[in-house]
């Protein structure tokens, strides 16, 4: 078998204790860095990179490193979502959904648990799928033109009406500020700038870290000055961290079906690990007979985004290595490294320098068990570094997200502009509007346009275009016949006279 | 009650002024047939239909907090400013010490453990940055160690 | 663990703007991490360290905004006089003070200390597309301007944009404004539409393609270099087919306006190093990058030149008035 001498040729490199330990070093520092609040896997890579070239290390320890790094930052953004209500990376916004409310519930431990298996089955799966169809899943990436990106994000757009169930309205106001953000800066079409005002700082666009953490992180610490901590679920303790044997079997399938909503939306360069774990989310939604606990601590919704995110960090993967696309921003920092290592990705990477391909998927296996030990058994050490009293978690996470957004750029603009969404999120939270759709207006605003736009130049104008494949298709038969006609209908049925916003 | 009309009326208001702006967007020497105006002005008249919303079946009223309190916020919002501009010129361990202090302060009064509470903060976290993650924060302001 | 920090503190530090009272020399990346312009940074620090030409590691500093206006801004504003900095530039730099897209500031703030190495640009199709070579393109462009889409890795307007629009007027096509561009996220992004069939052709850079030719997944239309490109010898240059269009992606450094000559002088001698050494060599083979040595004054008056040709063509075709 092909498959095993690869896999062996794969072991040979990245097994090694010194590989181990730089393994297991990656995990640890990877969960904190992504169970920090606006130190994200990009960063986390980002600031591992010159530590790997001071260390000297060869190309297989690098990359052993610096994807445990990036798994763990995978991993770790969901504690700080679950026991803080503050998503520790954007893909981890999901988890806050249900992770928060069971927390509150006294059920910290049971989230905790669940949601790492859920990560190691989406890390596991993707792993798996990266091995057995990495240069066939290539090929996807040729299918999707403009036309079928836009329908994908209008899909992602199209399932925001799940996620409010009292104002609707209110959901679509939240994804129009996003989108509304998402327009400043230079328009990619036409080279123009928008909305900046002359301002430099505006030229690129707002970093939606900066909208992140500033909605999150920063508005929370608002809620704690008004509450002085009640009502939180900081320093919850956690007796015994108990195995939920039942909870995790009756998530098996959500589980699955999320890793491959996630893996696929991975392999898709531009959708990356956010979408992912969107996706998951409201497509359990949609398939879940108990729609009504989603958003008040249903575990099944703390497993699928997930599984999902997971799964989807490990698809970008593979138009990176095998297109040279990075799908996402840290796939774009690990590029960055291959290429200073002189391995150049594309399609012949697979057959031209199989020992770096092969060490890379056995580092991701190695580094995904070290994961589930750290974060099941182990869960504790980290729930011991959040557990300390709000008057010190709070305006530490406050610390920690100025350095991180501060290291975006290095001026003050960044950071005013991050206060100036704190409070915007306080408020738009007490007027009962939803926060995750602004950050996917701001992630996905952009690419929705562009795309919308590059199909128009591509048809010259001829609307037609936009469905004029099976792909895109199908995609608008999802987002209509799965999204937004059940809101009508609904809407019909129960209470005649809602839904008229949408 | 009240209050989302008034959110209505400010986004809208707000809607009306980005649709403004979105007509002073320069056009290139090349127009796609969508053109760089269409999806800000769309997105803003979305947001207008959303404050009709608000403004016509509003939700019930949120629990605002009192006067006081909307004063510790303010003043809240107003070190988080002044360190934002703090930051460059004065170093990390300064300004984060009154940072710090002051926000676990408001969180918790009680000032011994809040003053604590800032020096803890800001050295340990200097630390973890400057020594464990590698990022290169400067201690104090530039003249000061040359 | 404590083993680790230490090596950890010694030297590794992805510096964050606040600068560091460390003396160790600085690379901006006018860029997130991932890009060309990190790539430049990451790769020269390397070697400048590797090959003892600095003592301590170089820190790479990742400045992202304005599609380097930030950067610029910051070098002509705050450190105009600091010999310790360095940063990336390449070819979208210097498009971009052409094309005024830098607030104002202008090419003569900063002094442009070299360029150790180029990245030729391309025309590519499709392995399946009809066109075999350059002239077919052109002809069937000339006929109907409309007929052949490209996607390219910068914006409208932008380096891989002008150079279609430069092929398209040495062909004498008049209304090169009905040449359909779509600006895509990177060159990578580009030939993977031209693959699916989205766009007929791709302009970009060679090193973006390299996998591709290898994978003989595309059909390399025209190099836009004087001469052909070592290592690819079976690649035809536009100017040999009758294009007489040359566009290089070069990849270099600027220093600020104010440090002394000795210091300016030190920089290039520097450069040049890495420029002999072998691992760049590696490095730029690997990369798909042609050799281009320009250092000191030389390349000075070279962008100097390069920038006065982008100004008179941007506003031929309209990009500025």
């Amino acid at each position: 078998m092909d498959l095993f001498s690869n896999l062996a040729l794969g072991f040979s490199v990245a097994l090694s204790p010194f590989t181990l330990m730089l393994a297991i070093v990656g995990c640890f520092l990877g969960t904190i860095i992504g169970a920090l609040p606006g130190l994200g896997p990009s960063n986390g890579v980002a600031i591992l990179i010159p530590l790997a070239f001071t260390m000297g290390l060869d190309a297989t320890s690098a990359l052993v490193l610096l994807t445990s790094v990036y798994y763990g930052a995978m991993y770790g953004g969901r504690i700080s979502s679950i026991l803080l209500n503050i998503p520790g990376d954007e893909p981890a916004m999901m988890t806050c959904l249900d992770g928060y409310p069971m927390a509150q519930q006294g059920k910290a431990g049971e989230a905790l648990v669940l949601s790492g298996v859920a990560s190691f089955v989406g890390a596991m799966f993707a792993t798996i799928g990266l091995m057995l169809l990495a240069p066939l899943l290539a090929r996807v990436a040729y299918l999707f033109g403009p036309a079928e990106y836009f329908a994908l994000y209008l899909l992602a757009f199209c399932t925001l009406g799940g996620i409010a169930s009292k104002n609707q309205a209110k959901a679509a106001l939240a994804a129009c500020i996003g989108l509304a953000i998402a327009m400043i800066g230079l328009d990619n079409t036409s080279g123009m700038p928008r909305f900046t005002y002359g301002n430099l700082h505006l030229m690129d666009g707002i970093d939606f870290l900066v909208a992140i953490v500033g909605l999150f992180a920063i508005a929370e610490v608002f809620v704690f000055i008004e509450s002085h901590g009640r009502d939180s679920a900081v320093g919850v303790k956690l007796e015994k961290v108990i195995i939920p044997w039942k909870t995790i079997a009756g998530s098996t399938w959500t589980m699955l079906r999320s890793s491959v909503i996630g893996f696929i939306a991975g392999i898709l360069p531009g959708a990356g690990a956010s979408l992912g774990s969107f996706l998951a989310y409201m497509g359990e939604r949609a398939v879940s007979k108990d729609k009504e606990t989603f958003g008040t601590g249903n575990p099944r919704a703390v497993a699928a985004p997930e599984a999902g995110n997971n799964s989807a960090a490990g698809g970008a993967l593979i138009p990176m290595l095998t297109l040279g696309v990075p799908g996402s921003g840290t796939t774009a920092v690990l590029l960055a490294l291959l290429l200073t290592l002189n391995i150049t990705p594309g399609p012949t990477l697979f057959t031209d320098r199989p020992e770096v391909v092969w060490g890379l998927i056995a580092s991701l296996i190695i580094a995904n068990f070290v994961l589930l030990i750290m974060n099941v058994p182990m869960v504790k050490i980290f729930v011991k570094i959040l557990s300390v009293p709000p008057m010190l978690l709070l305006p530490g996470v406050t610390m920690v997200s100025f350095v991180g957004i501060y290291s975006l750029t290095g001026s003050y603009f960044d950071l005013l502009l991050m206060v100036a969404f704190g409070v915007g999120g306080y408020l738009l939270r007490k007027l009962g509007v939803p926060l995750v759709p602004i950050i996917l207006g701001i992630l996905l605003g952009n690419y929705m346009e562009d795309a919308l736009r590059r199909a128009m130049v591509l048809s010259n104008g001829d609307w037609s275009f936009l469905f004029s494949s099976y792909i895109a298709i199908g995609l608008w038969i999802a987002a209509i016949g799965g999204f937004v006609a059940p809101i009508f209908l609904r809407g019909l049925f129960a209470r005649p006279k809602a839904g008229l916003t949408d | 009650m009240a209050s989302d009309r008034i959110f209505g009326l400010v986004m809208i208001l707000m809607a009306l002024a980005y649709i403004a702006s979105a007509f002073q967007i320069q056009t290139s020497f090349l127009a796609d047939p969508v053109g760089s105006k269409t999806f800000p002005v769309a997105v803003g008249i979305v947001v207008i239909l959303c404050g009709l919303v608000f403004m016509v079946k509003p939700d019930g009223e949120p629990e605002w907090p009192d006067l006081r309190t909307w004063g510790r916020l303010a003043f809240a919002v107003a070190v988080l400013v002044a360190y934002s501009y703090a930051l460059k010129p004065m170093g990390f361990l300064v300004p984060t010490v009154f940072t710090a202090g002051l926000l676990a302060y408001q969180i918790t009064p009680k000032p011994a453990a809040a003053v604590m509470a800032g020096f803890g903060l800001s050295v340990g976290l200097f630390i973890v940055f400057r020594y464990g993650l590698g990022l290169g924060l400067q201690p104090f302001p530039k003249g000061l160690l040359g | 663990m404590t083993f680790f920090f230490k090596r950890m503190a010694a030297g590794a530090v992805l510096s964050v703007g606040l600068a560091l009272p460390v003396a160790a020399a600085e690379c901006i990346a006018p860029a997130n991490p991932g890009g060309g312009w990190d790539f430049t940074c990451r790769q020269i620090g390397k070697i400048l360290y590797d090959i003892g030409q600095v003592d301590q590691p170089v820190q790479v500093t990742n400045m992202a905004g304005g599609g380097g206006g930030l950067a610029y801004s910051h070098i002509v504003n705050e450190r105009t006089d600091d010999a310790d900095v360095i940063v990336a530039a390449s070819s979208a730099t210097t498009t971009r003070l052409a094309q005024n897209a830098f607030g104002g500031m202008t090419a003569d703030q900063v002094r442009f200390v070299g360029a150790i190495g180029a990245d030729p640009g391309v025309i590519v199709v499709s392995a399946d597309s009809p066109f075999q070579s350059l002239t077919d393109m052109m002809e069937a462009m000339a006929a109907d301007p409309g007929s052949v889409a490209f996607a390219g890795g910068s914006a409208a307007g932008g380096f891989d944009h002008l150079k279609v629009l430069q092929l398209a007027k040495r062909a004498g096509i008049e209304d090169i404004r009905t040449i359909r561009y779509i600006g895509v996220d990177g060159g990578a992004d580009a030939i993977t539409q031209t693959i699916g069939g989205f766009t007929q052709g791709m302009t970009g850079d060679m090193s973006e393609v390299v996998g591709f030719i290898n994978a003989g997944e595309v059909r390399v239309l025209a190099v836009l270099t004087d001469e052909r490109v070592p290592g690819f010898d079976d690649i035809p240059t536009a100017k040999e087919q009758g294009y007489d269009v040359v566009a290089v992606n070069w990849r270099g450094l600027y220093v600020p306006k104010d440090i002394s000559d000795d210091e300016f002088q030190a920089w290039a001698d520097k450069l040049q190093a890495v420029a002999d050494s072998d691992d760049w060599k590696a490095a730029m083979e690997a990369n798909g990058l042609a050799p281009f040595t320009k250092v000191g004054g030389d390349f000075q008056s070279w962008v100097d030149g390069v920038i006065a040709e982008t100004v008179e063509l941007s506003r031929e075709i309209g990009v500025i008035q």
